[in-house]
C-alpha cells in the first residue's frame, strides 16, 4: 500500500536524475510504473516474473536511478541492464535457480529490545545474514526454506519461510549457557549433555586482560584450576588442574584448534574464541597417554557466518612494583652488621668511606608499558569464510631491560566443496623477540648492602665491601651490564589442512594434518667490564678497578622443533526414535623432532664493539677460545581412538570412550597401553515428575570414571643406558675424553596411569537465575613416574614409584538477574578443596624422597610437604636452656624447637609436618555490573592453607642485607620470643623449621574493569562503526597476605620441592587501558 | 566420494603402518651397546678417564672432593688453616674451623656425594671389564682395573677417614633395593682399601709414557698404602710400602720447595700423585677441566690482586711452629701486605687476611694466559716424595729403627735448608720419643696447609691438645675426629646409616 509518495525530477539527462522515493510494502512492478511516469526511463520485464510482485519498503533520497535499482532489486532475485534509449531491461539474476523471495524482518530480545548481529541462516546451507543495528535483516529465501535465528545466549528458533516475506522473531534468552557447544576431544558436544567436568571460559574474558598469555588470565576463574603467574615479561604461568598428580610434570596438555601442544606462547590472547578446561578422567580419556595432567582445549575465532566484520582491540598499560621487599637502610644495615661481629667476637666493620644509603630494589625495577593490538578480519559466503587477524604485544619487565615483543598473524579458511564436502586451511605465523632479564637479579637486589653508593659515572660504579664483593655484584652494574647483550627470538608456524566429507547421511569422515614448526635463536655478547670504586676500609684507601684480563665474547644458539599430527576420525550420529547415538572412531599419531646447535667465542687479541650486527661467532678469528654442542631428540606416538554418546530421551546420558596409545617413549614391551572411561548424567528436571516444581529449571547428576596416562613431557629414551661425555681425563696439559652413564637406566619404565572417579551436580534455580555446579573427585596417580636420588648415588634414576591421590570438591555458583531496565548484575564465585595424599611411595623403596631437606615425600602426607623443626620461641637465659630439652648448642638467642615426640631431647626426629606448598583451597570471585551504557567487573581471587618458604633468608654464604625482620632480632633476655641472635655461625638457627615458613594464604583484589560502551547512534553509524567500548582496567592493586617477598605466589613447578621463594620475578599491578572497536 | 575417502585413508594411515615408527633411539648420543671403543687405548679408558676427573669434579659439577669443601674438611679443620675470608663468611667453614660441624653443614653432603659419586664410575670401570666379551687382552684389563682400584681406595680412604663408618659400595647398583647399604666399621673398610691398593701397587707401571704425567702407577699405590698401614698403625707394612717407593728410584726430592706448587713444578720429579687440572681462554672456571682449589684459597683482594676467596689462612698457632729461619715459611706464606716482592714480582696491598696460602699462587703469566685469576688450572698435590720419606721415617722410628728415620728426616731437612746451614740443624735424637716427635713437627711444616695435618694429628692422638692450643676450645675429643654423617644422607637412608657418636 501506498503511504506515501514524493518524486522529484530533473531533466539534466542520466545520473543527475535524482530520485525522492518514499514505499511501503509497495509491489516492485508498481514501483517501476511510478518511476516511468516521473522520467523517461522506460523498463522492459516479463510480467510472470515473481520478483516484481514482490512487496518491498523502499526509502531513498536524492537518490540516482542506479542507485534507486540497487536497493530496490536487491534480494530479491532481479537484476538489471541498462540498454540504449533509457531503456532498462529487468530480468531474473539466475533463472536457473528455483523462484526466490525476499524475507525481511526484525529480531528482537528481551522486552523488545533490537538484536543486532542474530545469525539468520537457511537451515543445511551457508546462506544467512546478520541482523543490522536496529535488529533488521532482509534474506533470499525459496517458499520450503527453513530459517534458524541464533545468538550467542539465547535459544535458537526455527521459522519456515513458507512464502512469507516478513518473518519477526523475539528470541528467548536460552537456559543460560547451558545450550552452549561445547569443544570436547576430536568432537563437540552440547554443554547440557556433558557427563564429565569441562568449565567453559569465553575468549572476551581474556582479551580484555592486559597479559601476553591467556592463560595467565583464567587465573581465580575456573573451579579446581591453580595458576601461578609470573611478572617477566612474556612469560607463561605454572597451570595446575586439580591439583599435584605426580612428582614430574603436572603441566596440562594443550589442544589449540586440534593441535597438541606443550606451550602456547604464541597465541593472541584477543583471538580466542573459547578456553575449555578439562578436568575429570572421562572427558581426557579420549586423549590418553598425552592427558593425565588435565587438557585445556583452546579454539581460536572463525568467521561467523553471513557476517563481515573489522574489529579492533587494543590495551595500554603501566605496570609497577608495589609490594616491594622491606629491607634495611644503611643505618639498619650498619647498626645490625655491627652487632653480628660483635656477637662473633670480630673486629668491627670500618664504615667510614660507606656513605651511601641505597635501595637497590629501586635501582632494578621501573614502571614498565604493556600494550596488546589486535585486529582481525571476517568474510563469509555461501561457499566460504575466511578469517585473518593480527596481533602484536609489546610488553616491558618491571625488571629494567626486560622486554619482549610478539608479532602474531592467523588465517584460516573453510571452503564448502559441496554440501558434503569441506575442506580448509589455518595457518599462523609468530615471531618473538626478547632482551631477557638477568638471572638472580631479584636476590642481589635485596642483598646488596645499602651503604654502598649505586654509580659515580657512565661505566663506573661502586664495588661491594670486602664482606661480600666476591659473592654479591653492585645489583644496577649487572643489570646495565647485560642491557641489550642477549637477543633471544624465535618464530613458530602452526598449520593445519583438512578435509571433511559427510556420507550416508549420518557419517562424517574427517581427517586433518597439523604441522608445528618453530625456530628459537639466541645470540649473546659479553662486553667489556665496567670500572669499579673500591671504598676500602680499615685504612686501605679508595682505588677503581677493572679486570683487565677480562675479553669479549660473542655466542650464539639455534633450535629448531617440529612436530607432525595427523588426526582422521569417523563420526556417525543419529537420532533413533527418542534416542541419540553419536559414535566417534579415530586414528592418530604425533611425532616430535628438535635439535640444537650452540657455540661462543672469545676474541683474545680484538675487542668486539658493542654493536649487535657484529654478534656472529665468525666475527672472531677462528683461532680464539670457544665451545660449540649440538644434539637432537625425537619421540613418536600413535593412538587409536573411540568414543559413544547415548543420550535417551534427552535425560539419560551415558558417555564410553576407549584409547590405545603406542609411544616411543618406553621400551618396545611397554609401550602400548589402553584407556578408556565411561560417564553417565541424568537430566532429572526432564522426568514428568519434575516438571512442575518451578523454581527448578534444570537438575543433572553426572557420574563418570576413567583412566588416562601420563607420559607427557619426560624424556626420551630413558629406558635405554644413555652415554654422556663425562669431565674428562686430564693428565700434564693432555686432555682425553670420557664418557659415564647419562642416568641409571630403568628398562622397566613405562607410563603413569591416572584413575579418576567424578560424580557432580548442576543445577538452574529460579527462571535460571540461580546456577549451581558441584563436582567431587577422587584421583589416583598410580606408577608415579619419579626422578629421584637413590643414596650413594648421584646420577638420576627415573622410574615408576608408588601411588599419589588427590580428592576434592569443586563449587562454582553464579547469581544474575536485572533491576529494571537498565541495571543488571551478576554475581558468582568458585571454589576448589584439594586433599593431596602421597598412598605409596613404591615398594622397592626402602629410602626417603627427600630431595632438598625442605620438602618430604611420604607415604601418608600430602607431596613435598614440609618437614622440619617447629619453633617454639628464643632462649632467652642459659636458665631456660637448662631446664628444656636442646640442642647441644644451645645458647641464648638461638631458636626454641619443640620437642615433637617428646623423648626429652630435640633431635633429627623431632622434626615434622609443616604444611604443604599447595593450596588447599582456591577460590575465586566475580562481579559483573551495568547500567545503561556503563559496565564494570570486579574479580577477587585467592588461596589457602599453603606455606611459603623464604629460602632468600637463609643464604649464608656472605653478608647479606637484612630485611627489616632482623631489627627485631634477640638482644637479650626479654627482646623477643620470634627473632633468633644476629650470629650466622649459630648453625642451629639455621636448622629448617617453621620460622622459616611463612603462611601462603591469600586474598587478591585481582581486577577492577570500569567500561563505557557507545550507543551505536548516527555519528557512530556514519563512520562504519558498529559497536565500541572504552575501558579502565586495574589487576593485582591489592593483595592481602601474611607473606614478605613480592608476591605469595611462589612457584609451584615442582611437585617434591615447591613453595620456594629464592628470588621471584615479582607480579605487578598493572593499570591498564582499552578499547574494542567493530566495523 | 567414496574414493576420496579411501584415498585419505590409505595416504592417513601409511606413517602409523610403518613398523619402526615408534622405535626411536638417542639421537647424537651413545648408548652403552653401540659406543665405538676408541681402538689401541683399551676399551675401558674412557670410563677411566671419567674415574680420574671423578676426582676433580664429581656428578652434577660437584667440586667438593677437590675444591672449597675438600678443603675445609682436610685443613681448616686442622690447627693449622683458620678459615679466612671475612669474619662472617661461610658460617660453614666457621664450623669447620671451630667445631662443632653439624649434620646439616651445607659442605658435608656434597663432599659425601662427590666421593661416592668417584667411587661409582671406579665400579663402572669394573663392571665393563667383568662383562667384555670383545676378546680384550687380559693385559688391558689388568691395567684399568688396577687404575680404577686405585682411585676406589683413595675414596674410601678419604670417605673413612672423614667419617669413620661409611657404607661400602662395590658394585654398580642393578636395581632399586640394593641402592640402601649399611655402613661397615672402619676396620672392614680399611681392609677393603688395603685389599685395592695392594692389587694396583702390583699391577700399575711405575711410569707411563709422557703422553700420561700424573697417572697413577705402582709409586702412587704404594705411597697411598703406606699412608693407610699408619693411620692404622701397622708399622712394618708402612715402613715395607714406603721403602719400596723410594727403593724404586723413580722420585727425587725437588731441590726448591716452592718450586714444586708452581705451575712449572706440576707432575715434577717430587710428584707421586696429582688431582689434575686444566684451564685455557675456553675453559676458565670450568669444572669440567679444571679444580677450584686454587681459587677457594687464592688472595680475596681486588683488581689484579683478586685471585679469590681468601679461605685456609695459615694459623697463629702454625707461624709459632716454624723455626727460625725455617725457608719454607716464607714459601708457604703470601704475606699481605708483601714484605718484599713476591717471586713473580708481585707487591700486595692489606688484605682481609694477613697472609694466604702461596702454595696455590699462582703465576700472572698463566693468569694472563687464560684469562682468568682463579687458578683452575692448578693441580691439588696428593701424594709427595717428601711425604713419604716422611712416613718412612716415621714407620722406621715406630717399628725402633731410628737411624733410618734419622737419615729420611735429614734428606727432607736438607733440602729445606736450601744449604744454609744457620737454620734447621740436622736432628740427631735416637730417643723413639723425641724422635717422633721430631717427625711430627717437620711433617706439619713441610706439608703445611696441605691436606695431612688433620688426618695427621688424629691418627697422633694429639688433636685435642693441637686444637686446643690453636684456639679451637671447643674441638671434643671422641667426637670431631670424624665428620657427622650428612643429615641429608640419614633421612636419605631412612634409618639405615645411624650418626656418629656424639652428634
Amino acid at each position: 500500500m501506498l503511504i506515501c509518495f514524493t518524486l522529484t525530477a530533473s531533466a539534466k539527462g542520466f545520473g543527475q536524475k535524482k530520485l525522492n522515493l518514499q514505499f511501503q510494502k509497495t509491489e516492485i512492478a508498481s514501483i517501476l510504473t511510478t518511476i516511468e511516469k516521473a522520467t523517461n526511463y522506460r523498463f522492459l520485464y516479463d510480467n510472470s516474473l515473481k520478483g516484481v510482485r514482490l512487496k518491498i519498503n523502499l526509502n531513498v533520497k536524492d537518490a540516482d536511478l542506479k542507485q534507486v535499482l540497487d536497493e530496490m532489486l536487491a534480494n530479491t532475485g532481479l537484476s538489471y541492464q541498462f540498454m540504449e534509449n533509457n531503456l532498462v531491461v529487468i530480468k531474473e539474476t539466475n533463472p536457473g535457480e528455483q523462484a526466490q523471495s525476499v524475507v525481511t524482518g526484525k529480531v528482537t530480545g528481551d522486552g523488545g529490545v533490537p538484536l543486532q548481529g542474530v545469525s539468520v541462516q537457511v537451515k543445511g546451507t551457508n546462506k544467512g545474514a546478520t541482523t543490522g543495528e536496529q535488529g533488521t535483516y532482509s534474506l533470499n529465501v525459496n517458499d520450503a526454506d527453513v530459517l534458524v535465528f541464533s545468538y550467542v545466549g539465547y535459544d535458537s528458533q526455527e521459522v519456515p519461510a513458507a512464502g512469507k516475506t516478513e518473518i519477526n522473531v523475539t528470541l528467548v534468552l536460552s537456559k543460560q549457557e547451558l545450550a552452549q557447544v561445547v569443544v570436547i576431544g576430536y568432537g563437540t558436544q552440547k554443554k547440557r549433555d556433558l557427563t564429565g567436568s569441562i568449565a567453559v571460559v569465553s575468549g572476551d574474558d581474556v582479551a580484555k586482560m592486559p597479559s601476553t598469555n591467556p592463560v595467565a588470565s583464567l587465573q581465580g576463574r575456573v573451579a579446581g584450576l591453580t595458576i601461578v603467574n609470573s611478572g617477566q615479561a612474556g612469560a607463561a604461568p605454572t597451570v595446575r588442574i586439580r591439583g599435584v598428580n605426580s612428582t614430574n610434570n603436572s603441566d596440562p596438555l594443550y589442544v589449540v584448534d586440534g593441535i597438541q601442544q606443550t606451550n602456547i606462547d604464541y597465541l593472541n590472547q584477543a583471538d580466542i574464541e573459547t578456553i575449555e578446561v578439562l578436568k575429570d578422567p572421562s572427558s581426557i580419556a579420549i586423549y590418553g597417554l598425552q592427558g593425565g595432567n588435565g587438557v585445556i582445549i583452546i579454539t581460536t575465532k572463525r568467521a561467523k557466518k553471513g557476517q563481515s566484520t573489522t574489529s579492533f582491540q587494543s590495551n595500554v598499560g603501566v605496570q609497577q612494583v608495589n609490594n616491594k621487599i622491606k629491607v634495611v637502610d644503611a643505618a639498619g644495615f650498619k647498626k645490625l652488621y655491627s652487632e653480628q661481629l660483635a656477637n662473633i667476637s670480630a673486629a668491627p666493620f670500618d664504615y667510614s668511606n660507606y656513605n651511601g644509603n641505597t635501595n637497590w630494589q629501586d635501582e632494578i625495577f621501573r614502571s614498565a608499558i604493556i600494550n596488546n593490538n589486535s585486529i582481525s578480519f571476517s568474510n563469509s559466503t555461501d561457499k566460504s569464510t575466511t578469517y585473518l587477524n593480527l596481533g602484536y604485544s609489546n610488553q616491558q619487565g618491571v625488571e629494567k631491560f626486560d622486554h619482549y615483543q610478539r608479532y602474531v598473524g592467523r588465517l584460516n579458511e573453510d571452503i564448502r566443496v559441496t554440501n558434503n564436502i569441506r575442506v580448509g586451511a589455518d595457518v599462523t605465523g609468530s615471531f618473538w623477540k626478547q632482551n631477557p632479564p638477568v638471572g638472580g637479579i631479584e636476590n642481589e637486589a635485596l642483598w646488596a648492602a645499602p651503604i654502598v653508593p649505586v654509580q659515580a659515572g657512565p661505566g663506573l660504579y661502586y664495588a661491594m665491601p670486602s664482606f661480600q664483593r666476591a659473592q654479591v655484584a653492585n645489583p644496577l652494574a649487572a643489570i646495565d651490564g647485560s642491557n641489550g647483550n642477549t637477543l633471544n627470538s624465535g618464530y613458530r608456524v602452526t598449520a593445519s589442512v583438512f578435509a571433511e566429507i559427510k556420507f550416508l547421511k549420518s557419517f562424517t569422515w574427517k581427517s586433518t594434518f597439523y604441522t608445528d614448526l618453530s625456530t628459537n635463536s639466541s645470540r649473546g655478547y659479553t662486553p667489556l667490564p665496567f670500572h669499579y670504586i673500591n671504598l676500602g676500609e680499615g685504612g686501605t684507601s679508595t682505588d677503581t678497578s677493572y679486570n683487565n684480563l677480562a675479553h669479549t665474547s660473542v655466542s650464539q644458539e639455534e633450535y629448531i622443533y617440529k612436530t607432525y599430527q595427523q588426526d582422521h576420525t569417523l563420526t556417525f550420529d543419529k537420532n533413533f526414535g527418542s534416542s541419540h547415538l553419536t559414535v566417534l572412531a579415530g586414528f592418530s599419531t604425533l611425532y616430535h623432532y628438535s635439535e640444537f646447535v650452540n657455540g661462543n667465542r672469545t676474541d683474545t687479541s680484538l675487542n668486539i664493539p658493542n654493536n649487535s650486527t657484529l654478534w656472529y661467532l665468525n666475527v672472531v678469528q677462528q683461532s680464539n677460545p670457544g665451545t660449540y654442542g649440538g644434539g637432537a631428540a625425537e619421540d613418536a606416538s600413535i593412538s587409536w581412538l573411540g568414543r559413544v554418546n547415548y543420550s535417551f530421551k534427552n535425560r539419560y546420558l551415558l558417555n564410553v570412550s576407549f584409547r590405545r596409545d603406542g609411544t616411543s617413549k618406553f621400551s618396545p614391551s611397554h609401550q602400548w597401553g589402553n584407556f578408556g572411561s565411561v560417564g553417565a548424567g541424568w537430566v532429572m528436571t526432564d522426568e514428568d515428575f519434575m516438571r512442575d516444581i518451578s523454581w527448578l529449571n534444570f537438575l543433572k547428576l553426572k557420574a563418570s570414571w576413567g583412566t588416562v596416562g601420563n607420559g607427557l613431557s619426560i624424556g626420551n629414551y630413558l629406558s635405554y643406558p644413555a652415554l654422556t661425555p663425562a669431565n674428562v681425563g686430564i693428565f700434564g696439559d693432555h686432555i682425553y675424553p670420557s664418557v659415564a652413564a647419562a642416568y641409571i637406566a630403568d628398562p622397566n619404565l613405562h607410563w603413569e596411569k591416572v584413575e579418576g572417579k567424578d560424580a557432580g551436580v548442576e543445577a538452574r534455580f529460579l527462571n535460571n537465575r540461580l546456577s549451581l555446579d558441584v563436582d567431587f573427585y577422587d584421583r589416583k596417580t598410580h606408577d608415579i613416574l619419579t626422578n629421584i636420588t637413590l643414596p650413594n648415588q648421584t646420577i638420576p634414576y627415573f622410574t615408576n614409584l608408588g601411588t599419589i591421590d588427590n580428592k576434592g570438591v569443586e563449587v562454582t555458583a553464579g547469581w544474575s538477574d536485572k533491576i529494571g531496565r537498565d541495571f543488571k548484575y551478576s554475581i558468582s564465585g568458585n571454589v576448589s578443596v584439594n586433599k593431596n595424599n602421597v598412598e605409596s611411595i613404591g615398594n622397592g623403596i626402602n629410602f626417603q624422597i627427600f630431595p632438598n631437606g625442605v620438602n618430604m615425600t611420604q607415604t601418608g602426607y600430602s607431596i613435598g610437604y614440609f618437614y622440619g623443626y617447629v619453633q617454639t620461641g628464643i632462649y632467652q637465659n642459659t636458665a631456660q636452656i637448662d631446664k628444656s630439652p636442646h640442642l647441644a648448642s644451645a645458647a641464648p638467642g638461638d631458636i626454641i624447637f619443640k620437642d615433637v615426640n617428646g623423648d626429652g631431647k630435640i633431635d633429627q626426629n623431632d622434626r615434622t609436618n609443616l604444611g604443604s606448598p599447595f593450596p588447599k583451597l582456591n577460590f575465586g570471585g566475580n562481579i559483573n555490573l551495568s547500567y545503561k551504557n556503563f559496565d564494570l567487573t570486579v574479580d577477587v581471587q585467592g588461596v589457602t592453607g599453603n606455606k611459603v618458604y623464604v629460602a632468600r633468608r637463609t643464604a649464608t654464604f656472605a653478608t647479606l642485607n637484612y630485611e627489616s625482620n632482623r631489627l627485631n632480632a634477640w638482644t637479650g633476655a626479654g627482646t623477643t620470643n620470634i627473632e633468633p641472635i644476629l650470629d650466622n655461625t649459630r648453625s642451629n638457627n639455621f636448622l629448617f623449621s617453621s620460622y622459616w615458613l611463612e603462611p601462603g594464604d591469600y586474598f587478591r583484589l585481582r581486577t577492577i574493569q570500569l567500561g563505557y560502551t557507545f550507543n551505536t547512534g548516527t555519528t557512530l553509524r556514519n563512520s562504519g562503526i558498529k559497536a565500541f567500548r572504552l575501558y579502565l582496567n586495574a589487576q593485582n592493586i591489592g593483595t592481602f597476605s601474611h607473606t614478605t617477598g613480592y608476591s605469595p605466589e611462589v612457584p609451584i613447578s615442582s611437585p617434591t620441592a615447591g613453595g620456594i621463594d629464592n628470588g621471584i620475578y615479582p607480579v605487578p599491578a598493572i593499570y591498564s587501558f582499552g578499547l574494542n572497536l567493530t566495523f | 566420494m567414496f574414493g576420496f575417502a579411501a584415498l585419505l585413508l590409505t595416504t592417513a594411515f601409511l606413517p602409523g603402518c610403518k613398523k619402526d615408527f615408534l622405535d626411536r633411539k638417542p639421537l647424537g648420543q651413545y648408548t652403552a651397546d653401540n659406543y665405538p671403543y676408541p681402538s689401541g687405548g683399551g676399551p675401558y679408558d674412557q670410563f677411566v678417564n671419567a674415574a680420574y676427573a671423578s676426582l676433580r669434579t664429581g656428578d652434577g659439577g660437584n667440586t667438593a672432593v677437590s675444591g672449597f669443601n675438600f678443603m675445609g674438611a682436610v685443613s681448616i679443620r686442622s690447627d693449622d688453616g683458620d678459615k679466612g675470608s671475612t669474619p662472617t663468611d661461610a658460617p660453614d667453614q666457621v664450623a669447620m674451623d671451630q667445631f662443632p660441624v653439624t649434620p646439616t653443614n651445607g659442605l658435608i653432603n656434597d663432599l659425601w656425594n662427590g666421593y661416592y659419586s668417584s667411587v661409582n664410575k671406579c665400579n663402572t670401570v669394573l663392571y665393563q671389564v667383568g662383562h667384555d666379551s670383545t676378546g680384550t687382552a687380559q693385559d688391558v684389563k689388568t691395567l684399568a682395573t688396577a687404575e680404577a682400584k686405585f682411585i676406589r681406595a683413595y675414596d674410601y680412604f678419604m670417605l673413612v677417614r672423614l667419617w669413620g663408618r661409611v657404607p661400602l659400595i662395590d658394585t654398580v647398583i642393578s636395581s632399586i633395593s640394593q641402592t640402601n647399604t649399611k655402613q661397615s666399621d672402619a676396620g672392614t673398610v680399611y681392609a677393603f682399601i688395603e685389599s685395592d691398593l695392594q692389587f694396583a701397587a702390583a699391577h700399575l707401571p711405575l711410569t707411563w709414557s709422557s703422553k700420561y704425567p700424573g697417572r697413577s702407577t705402582s709409586g702412587s699405590a704404594n705411597a697411598l698404602l703406606a699412608k693407610v698401614y699408619l693411620t692404622e698403625k701397622k708399622w712394618g707394612q708402612a715402613f715395607s710400602a714406603a721403602g719400596m717407593v723410594i727403593s724404586s728410584g723413580a722420585y727425587s726430592l725437588d731441590p726448591d720447595y716452592g718450586h714444586q706448587f708452581t705451575e712449572t713444578g706440576e707432575n715434577g720429579v717430587e710428584s707421586i700423585f696429582e688431582i689434575q687440572a686444566y684451564a685455557d681462554a675456553s675453559h676458565q672456571e670450568d669444572a669440567n677441566y679444571g679444580c677450584q682449589y686454587a681459587n677457594v684459597q687464592g688472595v680475596r683482594g681486588v683488581d689484579w690482586n683478586n685471585l679469590g676467596w681468601g679461605f685456609n689462612v695459615p694459623s697463629g698457632a702454625l707461624t709459632a711452629a716454624y723455626e727460625t729461619g725455617d725457608p719454607r715459611k716464607d714459601a708457604t706464606y703470601l704475606y699481605c701486605p708483601s714484605l718484599v716482592p713476591t717471586k713473580y714480582g708481585e707487591i700486595f696491598p692489606t688484605e682481609p687476611n694477613p697472609a694466604y696460602n702461596q702454595k696455590v699462587y699462582t703465576n700472572p703469566t698463566y693468569r694472563s694466559m687464560v684469562g682468568d685469576q682463579f687458578g683452575w688450572w692448578m693441580n691439588v698435590r696428593i701424594l709427595r716424595y717428601a711425604d713419604v720419606l716422611l712416613m718412612y721415617a716415621e714407620a722406621a722410628n715406630e717399628s725402633g729403627n731410628a737411624a733410618e728415620a734419622l737419615d729420611k728426616l735429614e734428606m727432607v731437612r736438607a733440602r729445606a735448608r736450601a744449604g744454609n746451614t744457620a737454620t734447621l740443624p740436622k736432628v740427631t735424637t735416637t730417643n723413639q720419643d723425641d724422635l717422633r716427635t721430631a717427625i711430627q713437627h717437620e711433617r706439619r711444616i713441610e706439608l703445611a696447609l696441605e691436606q695431612d695435618r688433620f688426618f695427621d694429628i688424629v691418627r697422633w692422638g694429639i688433636a685435642a691438645t693441637a686444637e686446643h692450643l690453636a684456639g679451637k676450645p671447643n674441638y671434643t675429643t671422641g667426637r670431631d675426629e670424624v665428620l657427622p654423617i650428612p643429615q641429608q644422607q640419614l633421612d636419605l637412608s631412612k634409618g639405615v646409616l645411624t650418626q656418629n657418636p656424639g652428634y
